[in-house]
């Protein structure tokens, strides 16, 4: 089976859900967020307020806030629906949660988090400027950053407006713009201070709902030796460590997701923002206990529905992606099903906002610096970039079709190709050169660029098992290395003391 | 082929674990190239393409996370069993879910709820690192990772910087008067 990406999994159509319980928890859950965006708002004065919550965050919340934004609405609906679909090949997707917390804290956390202590800095490219003494290196690694959002926002603003539809019984239309406007609402006047704390509740409600769900698909099937014994008799293969997928396939994703998450700034964003840096110390572990509870839906619910419909206690599904909704609303209690529906909402939100967020900085911080300017007023430009963010995700998302699914796609790969060697790489090795940072962050953005167009245009398959987003990877790392060896005698010129003090501690 | 800078002109055990490190991701990085590479050709994906990357994948995680816990002068020290152990978790993993042949049926013999195979990859790839990893972190976090007085020292460097700014922005602000 061809890789089919996870991204292009959020565009589900999802089933009516507007029953009084839903409406009531989900009017329940705006309430909460627009109160928690007031409270917000009146302590955001500064850019660094409303980039980067003034380095101000508590662990606790930083971690479940970390936690939110990291699971999209596909946790939920779109990664059900793909085991469902695939077996077990398709918990590749997420596996690799047990390594890639404890790995950016050891590659990313400290070196970023002590480079702001030092620099004041407050972006991803502002670290890779610092890193590499580079206006440039910082300019491509914005515009890189500034392509993968736009890809995200659109396909988080049409997540968005199905879920809100299905909740509410809007239309699809509808849904958006209320999504997008109460997201707008508190990015803006709230900037990412609002953004983390309605973060730290919308992840507490995704881990809530999860194990609720775990629980209920537990008991419901008479435990996993009762949901595999079920699946064994029909479909053995779903069960086998590859699923459906070929072995190739699966490693890619593991690959792909393991590695890739160095790259992914709404992650990596964080390590600003930790209010004492020795706190670090309890965050990986924190962090990865969290996905691990958040996650707990994915597994269960796509096994569990597998087994249900083979014993005939569910209809068969009209599509893979019906996994979820159909179990909640024909299987489990409503407010199970309220739960998890507003949960998939608080996903997409704290994703957007999160995106809106670092793309406003993007344009009000990284890009004047690539041209030799700063914005005088940040605070204010940011607010104004972060509406007009929103407004172009919602058209793009209302008026492209399938467009946005294509820009949906490459969002993760290319975050990935282009960061991951020019900073996870080249804030852990002295030897990179400027000149090797931006060939690889090129390299990663024109291969994925490229590859992503192609197939989408169907002028070229990849075989079985081989994605745009790894063989983009791979390139911009051996790029990378290949570059900074032949312009190796540049190195030490291109290291600021107190740059080189921060990666050697 | 790529090595670490050190101004003294001495190697010391930190430069050779980075060095360790980053030619171990380097090889990774091709095996896992040449992997990708294999499954274009013409007869689809050879039957030892997987292996590439199952052992690849380890490694380059491995060597990533090594490479960012080297500290200063200094090696990985006791860091070095969490690792090897974690690599191995992963590649014992991968490759036993190659190896083993299919076996699943209703009579399977099931590992908490799972038959051997998906048991390997669940709580085997899925969650023993995570006994491991996150707790080592905490563990050795003063002495491997971050201390009290490293923070001072960027801070105090910080100041430095921002005193620093100060004057040139002074000395700007003077210059066309001048």
């Amino acid at each position: 089976m061809g890789l089919r990406t996870p991204m292009a999994l959020l565009q589900v159509a999802l089933p009516s859900a507007a029953q009084p319980a839903v409406v009531a928890v989900g009017v329940l859950y705006f309430g909460v967020v627009v109160a928690i965006s007031v409270w917000a708002a009146r302590r955001t004065r500064t850019a660094s307020d409303f980039f980067v919550a003034g380095k101000g965050i508590g662990l606790i919340a930083l971690t479940v806030a970390s936690v939110s934004v990291s699971v999209s609405g596909f946790a939920f609906i779109g990664g059900p629906g793909f085991i469902y679909a695939v077996g077990l090949g398709a918990m590749y997707i997420v596996l690799p949660a047990a390594v890639t917390n404890v790995m950016g804290a050891w590659v990313l956390a400290k070196r970023m988090r002590l480079l702001g202590e030092a620099r004041n800095l407050i972006t991803i490219p502002d670290a890779i400027g610092a890193r590499y003494r580079s206006p440039a290196a910082q300019g491509l690694a914005a515009v890189a950053m500034l392509v993968g959002i736009v890809g995200y926002m659109a396909t988080n603003a049409l997540a968005m407006g199905v879920v809100i539809n299905s909740i509410f019984g809007v239309g699809l239309g509808w849904g958006i713009w209320i999504g997008m406007g109460v997201t707008l609402a508190y990015s803006a006047s709230g900037g990412i201070l609002a953004g983390i704390y309605n973060d730290v509740f919308q992840g507490t409600l995704m881990a809530v709902a999860s194990v609720l769900v775990f629980l209920f698909v537990l008991s419901y099937g008479g435990g996993l030796g009762e949901i595999s014994r079920t699946i064994l008799a029909h479909d053995p293969t779903f069960l086998g460590p590859w699923g459906k997928l070929t072995p190739l396939a699966a490693l890619s994703f593991f690959f792909v997701f393991s590695m890739g998450s160095l790259g992914q700034p709404q992650a990596v964003h964080k390590y600003y923002m930790l209010r004492d840096p020795l706190q670090l110390k309890w965050y990986p572990l924190l962090k990865t206990l969290g996905l691990v509870l958040v996650l707990l839906l994915y597994f269960s619910v796509g096994v569990g529905v597998k087994a249900f419909v083979l014993d005939g206690r569910l209809a068969p599904l009209a599509s893979p992606d019906q996994a979820t909704p159909s179990l909640l609303l024909h299987v489990t209690p409503i407010i199970l099903a309220a739960l998890v529906f507003s949960g998939v909402a608080a996903a997409t939100m704290s994703a957007a906002n999160s995106f809106i967020n670092i793309g406003a900085a993007i344009v009000t911080h990284d890009l004047p610096i690539a041209f030799g300017r700063r914005v005088r007023n940040e605070l204010g430009w940011g607010r104004a970039i972060t509406v007009l963010i929103a407004i172009a995700a919602a058209i793009t998302a209302q008026r492209s079709g399938t467009m946005v699914a294509f820009l949906g796609i490459f969002g993760w790969g290319l975050f990935a190709s282009t960061l991951v060697p020019a900073l996870a790489v080249g804030l852990n090795w002295q030897g990179a050169t400027r000149a090797g940072a931006i060939a690889s962050m090129a390299t990663g953005l024109v291969v994925t660029l490229a590859l992503e167009t192609a197939a989408y245009r169907k002028a070229f398959t990849f075989p079985a098992g081989v994605t745009a987003s790894a063989v983009a990877m791979v390139a911009s790392f051996l790029v990378f290395f290949l570059v900074s060896w032949v312009t190796r005698r540049a190195a030490p010129l291109q290291l600021d003391p107190d740059v080189q003090l921060v990666m050697e501690l | 082929m790529l090595e670490t800078i050190n101004r003294s002109g001495t190697t010391t055990r930190g430069d050779r674990t980075r060095n360790a490190a980053l030619a171990a991701l380097c090889v990774a990085i091709v095996a896992i190239a040449v992997g990708y590479g294999a499954a274009f050709g013409k007869s689809g994906t050879p039957v030892w393409a997987p292996w590439l990357l199952a052992i690849g994948i380890p490694i380059s995680l491995g060597a990533i996370m090594i490479l960012g816990a080297t500290r200063g002068q200094n090696g990985i020290g006791p860091l070095k069993l969490p690792f090897l152990f974690v690599v191995g978790v992963l590649a014992i993993g991968f490759c036993a879910a190659l190896a083993l042949p299919a076996t699943e049926s209703p009579l399977s013999k099931l590992w908490l709820g799972l038959p051997a195979r998906a048991a390997v990859v669940i709580y085997g790839i899925g969650l023993l690192p995570i006994v491991v990893l996150p707790v080592a972190y905490a563990l050795t976090f003063e002495t491997q990772t971050l201390s009290a007085e490293d923070v001072e020292r960027v801070r105090a460097m910080g100041r430095e910087n921002r005193e620093r700014g100060l004057l040139a922005k002074d000395a700007s602000d003077r210059e066309p008067s001048a």
